[in-house]
C-alpha cells in the first residue's frame, strides 16, 4: 500500500511545463482558428441573417434561412439538389473505387507495357478538372461531338435530364479514378508475397486469393479511399458549372453548386451559409457512420 | 533573433524604396478585363501599344475571369478600404449593382473636365449607360444579338426572302433541314440557345418593359413587368412552338457557344448570337459556305421595339487619387479612339462605338470585306434609344430564371401559362429581398 502511494504522489507541475505542449500546438491552433473554426462560427452567424450585396449581415431572420430551405420556400430546389448530391456522391465514390482496384489488379502483376498502362490509369490525377470538363464539352457536342460521330445518335448529351447525369458521374468517376488506382496500387505492394504463395500451395484459385487475401489486406487502404471519395465528391464543382451549370431542369445541381449562385450570384449569404450548416450536418453524420462501419469491416493487420 | 528580424526588415524597406524609385516618374493603372481567346489578345495588344506610346503612364491589364467573376472579385473587394484596380471592364446588367456600391467615378466628371465630344460616340449605346442624367461608364465592347444563316443553304434551299419574326424561321425551317442516309436530321433548319439575354432583347423588340419604374431607370425596380405586360406569356408561348417543330432543335442554355460550334460545321441553317461572334464565325467558316447576317427576329409580325446594347463598359475607380484617375482617363479615350475602335471592331465583331471610326482606313477596308458588319451597325441605327434596355440589380439571377424556367418549358413541357407565373414568382422574391437589405 504504502508504495503504491508513493507512486501516485506526483510533482506538482511548473508552469512551463504545463503550457509547452500548448506552445507546440500554437501555429497548427492558429492556423486552424484562422482558416477553419473562424469561418465555421461566422457561417453560423450568417445563416441567421439576411445579407446585403457584400455579404455584410443587414436584418435578423432568426431561424428562417433554415425554415426556407428545409420547408419554405427554396425547400423544392434544396431537397432535389440533396438527392441529387447523395446519388452523385454514391456513385462517384463507389465507381471510382471499382475503376481504380481494378485498374490496380490489372496492372499488379508484371507484363509487357505495364509502366505504360500504369501511366494510363494514373493520368487522370494530373489533369486538370477544368481542362477536362471543356474536353468533354467539345466530345458530347449534340452536332460536331465525337461520341454522336461514332454511336450515329443526335442526342444533345448534356441538355438531355435522362443523360446529363449519367455523365457528369462517369466524367467525375474517371477524374477520381487516378487517385484511387495509385493508392490502391501502393497498397497492393504491401500485401506480402508469402500469403498469396501460401494460398496458391493450398490450391486457391486467383478469384479465390482476391476474396480472401486481397481485400482483407487491402481493406485499410479502401476505407481510407472511400473517405477521401466521399468527400471530394461532395466538393465537386468544376464539371457541373462548366458543362451544364446545374441544368437540365436542375438534375445536376449538386449541394456545392447551389451554395455557390446563392452565396455569388444571388448575393444571399445568408441562405448559403444554412446550406453550408445542412451540409455540414449531413457529412458529419455520413463520416461518423463510415467509423461505426470500419470497426466491423476494416482489417489491420 | 531581434537582430535578423531588423535586418530583414532594413532589408526590405530598401527594396520597396528601390522599387519605388525605379518606377518613380510612372503612374500605374491596373485595368481588369474580362474577355478571353482572341478577344483578349486585341485587348492585350491594344494596352502594350498605349504602353509604348508614352512614358508617363503604365497600364497592368489583368484578366479576371468572365463577367460574372470579375463582378464577384468586385464585389469582394468593395468591402476594403481601396480597391486594388483603377479600371474594370463589366458588362451591361452588371450597371445598377456597380452604380449602387458607389465605388466609381462617373466618366462624366472627366467628360465634362476635359471637354471630350460625346457626339462621336453612337448614341443608342451611350444611352444605356446614361443613368440618372449622367453617363457612368464608358462603352468599350458593344454588341447587339443577331441572325446569323448559312446563305448557301438559303439558295439551295430556293429562299430567297430572309425570315423577320421567328414565325418566319420556323416557317422555312422544314426547306432547310436536311438528313442523313439513316433518316436523321442532320442539318437543323434552326438551333435556339437559351441564354437570358435574348429574353431580355426580344422584350425590348416587343417595345415593352422587363421591370417597373420606367425599366429601372426612373428609380430602382420593384418588381418585373414582362409579367402584365404580356412579353413573357408571347416569349414562352414561341419557345413552345420552336420546341414543336421537328426542324429545330433546342441545344443548350446560358450562351451561344455551342450552336455556334454546330453553325461553323454546317449542322445548323441559322442560330442567333451577339454580333461579337461575327468575326469568330468569319473566320471558323471560311470557304466552306457564305455566312448572311440579319436583323435580329421580332417575337410577333408587326412589332415595333428594337434592340438594346450588350457587351461591356469601361468604369473608372474613384480612388480618390487624382494623378492615377487623370491616367485612368487617358487610357480609357485610349480605347476608344477611331483607329482602336476600327481595328478592335475589324478584329472582334464588336460595334465600333466612336462613329468617326468609320473614317478610317481600318473600318473602309474590313466592311467592303465582310459586308456581314454592316447589318449589325444598320440594326443598331434602326433601334431608337427608347428601347434602351432595362436597370436591374440582380439581373445576373433572374436571367438565371430566366433560363431555368425556359428548359423546363422545353424539356419538361411546362406550360406557357404556368412558366409566366414561375419565372413572375422567383424574380420578384429576387428582387424583394435585394431592395430589403440593399436600399
Amino acid at each position: 500500500m504504502t508504495r503504491m502511494k508513493a507512486f501516485t504522489v506526483r510533482r506538482k507541475k511548473t508552469l512551463y511545463e504545463t503550457i509547452e505542449p500548448w506552445l507546440f500546438l500554437l501555429p497548427a491552433l492558429i492556423i486552424f482558428a484562422v482558416f477553419l473554426y473562424y469561418p465555421f462560427f461566422k457561417t453560423i452567424y450568417l445563416s441567421t441573417y439576411l445579407t446585403n450585396k457584400y455579404g455584410e449581415p443587414k436584418v435578423f431572420y432568426e431561424l428562417q434561412n433554415y425554415l426556407d430551405i428545409l420547408v419554405g420556400k427554396y425547400s423544392a430546389a434544396f431537397w432535389n439538389s440533396m438527392w441529387v448530391t447523395l446519388r452523385f456522391v454514391f456513385f462517384v465514390a463507389f465507381g471510382s473505387l471499382l475503376v481504380g482496384l481494378t485498374t490496380s489488379l490489372l496492372t499488379a502483376r508484371k507484363f509487357p507495357a505495364r509502366a505504360f498502362a500504369s501511366a494510363i490509369y494514373a493520368m487522370p490525377i494530373a489533369i486538370a478538372s477544368a481542362a477536362a470538363a471543356m474536353s468533354f464539352k467539345m466530345i458530347f457536342h449534340p452536332s460536331i461531338g465525337l461520341v454522336n460521330r461514332l454511336a450515329g445518335t443526335r442526342t444533345n448529351w448534356l441538355n438531355d435530364p435522362a443523360w446529363a447525369f449519367p455523365i457528369i458521374c462517369v466524367i467525375s468517376i474517371w477524374l477520381a479514378s487516378g487517385i484511387n488506382f495509385i493508392f490502391i496500387s501502393a497498397g497492393l505492394r504491401n500485401i506480402p508475397d508469402e500469403l498469396y504463395e501460401s494460398a496458391a500451395i493450398d490450391g486457391a484459385g486467383y478469384w479465390h486469393q482476391q476474396r480472401h487475401i486481397t481485400l482483407p489486406s487491402l481493406s485499410p487502404t479502401l476505407f481510407f479511399q472511400i473517405i477521401i471519395n466521399i468527400i471530394s465528391a461532395f466538393q465537386s464543382f468544376t464539371q457541373v458549372r462548366l458543362l451544364t451549370s446545374g441544368g437540365p431542369n436542375e438534375t445536376t445541381n449538386v449541394i456545392v453548386y447551389s451554395i455557390y449562385l446563392d452565396a455569388f450570384r444571388n448575393f444571399r449569404f445568408g441562405s448559403a451559409a444554412a446550406r453550408s450548416i445542412v451540409l455540414f450536418v449531413i457529412i458529419m453524420i455520413i463520416t461518423l457512420l463510415q467509423f461505426r462501419a470500419e470497426k466491423r469491416s476494416v482489417h489491420y493487420q | 533573433m531581434k537582430k535578423l528580424v531588423a535586418i530583414l526588415l532594413a532589408v526590405l524597406l530598401c527594396l520597396s524604396a528601390f522599387s519605388a524609385l525605379a518606377e518613380g516618374e510612372k503612374t500605374k493603372v491596373v485595368f481588369w478585363y474580362s474577355l478571353g481567346g482572341t478577344n483578349a489578345e486585341v485587348i492585350a495588344s491594344m494596352v502594350e501599344a498605349f504602353n509604348a506610346s508614352q512614358d508617363k503612364i503604365v497600364v497592368d491589364a489583368q484578366y479576371q475571369g468572365e463577367y460574372d467573376d470579375a463582378i464577384n472579385k468586385l464585389k469582394a473587394t468593395s468591402m476594403g478600404e481601396a480597391l486594388p484596380f483603377d479600371i474594370v471592364q463589366s458588362y451591361e446588367i452588371g450597371s445598377r449593382f456597380i452604380i449602387d456600391s458607389q465605388k466609381m467615378v462617373p466618366v462624366q466628371t472627366y467628360i465634362d473636365k476635359t471637354g471630350f465630344d460625346v457626339s462621336v460616340i453612337e448614341p443608342n449605346l451611350l444611352a444605356y449607360y446614361t443613368i440618372d442624367g449622367v453617363i457612368n461608364s464608358m462603352p468599350f465592347n458593344c454588341s447587339t444579338p443577331l441572325m446569323y444563316y448559312n446563305k448557301t443553304a438559303f439558295d439551295e434551299a430556293g429562299i430567297t426572302e430572309v425570315p423577320t419574326t421567328v414565325d418566319g424561321i420556323l416557317a422555312i425551317a422544314e426547306k432547310l433541314a436536311t438528313y442523313d442516309k439513316d433518316g436523321k436530321l442532320d442539318r437543323a433548319g434552326f438551333l435556339f440557345s437559351n441564354y437570358g439575354w435574348f429574353f431580355e432583347q426580344w422584350t425590348g423588340k416587343m417595345g415593352r418593359q422587363y421591370v417597373n419604374n420606367g425599366n429601372g431607370r426612373e428609380s430602382y425596380a420593384t418588381s418585373v413587368a414582362f409579367d402584365e405586360n404580356g412579353a413573357a406569356l408571347d416569349l414562352f408561348n414561341m419557345w413552345k412552338k420552336i420546341s414543336e417543330s421537328p426542324y429545330t432543335s433546342y441545344i443548350e442554355r446560358g450562351g451561344t457557344g455551342q450552336a455556334r460550334a454546330a453553325f461553323v460545321a454546317g449542322k445548323t441553317a441559322i442560330f442567333l448570337a451577339s454580333t461579337a461572334n461575327l468575326a469568330g464565325v468569319l473566320g471558323n467558316v471560311g470557304d466552306s459556305f457564305e455566312v448572311g447576317t440579319a436583323y435580329f427576329p421580332y417575337v410577333n409580325e408587326g412589332d415595333q421595339g428594337g434592340v438594346s446594347t450588350g457587351g461591356g463598359t469601361l468604369w473608372m475607380v474613384n480612388s480618390g487619387d487624382d494623378k492615377k484617375m487623370d491616367a485612368s482617363w487617358e487610357f480609357v479615350q485610349y480605347m476608344i479612339n477611331p483607329e482602336n475602335q476600327a481595328v478592335w471592331n475589324a478584329k472582334t465583331g464588336y460595334f465600333p462605338i466612336n462613329m468617326k471610326a468609320h473614317d478610317t482606313e481600318t473600318f473602309k477596308e474590313n466592311i467592303a470585306k465582310y459586308p456581314q458588319f454592316q447589318t449589325a451597325l444598320d440594326q443598331l441605327h434602326a433601334s431608337g434609344p427608347e428601347y434602351v434596355g432595362s436597370l436591374l440589380s440582380v439581373f445576373p439571377e433572374v436571367r438565371q430564371y430566366v433560363e431555368d424556367v425556359t428548359e423546363e418549358v422545353f424539356l419538361k413541357g411546362l406550360s406557357p401559362e404556368e412558366a409566366v407565373t414561375k419565372l413572375t414568382n422567383l424574380a420578384n422574391d429576387a428582387i424583394e429581398m435585394y431592395n430589403l437589405t440593399n436600399y
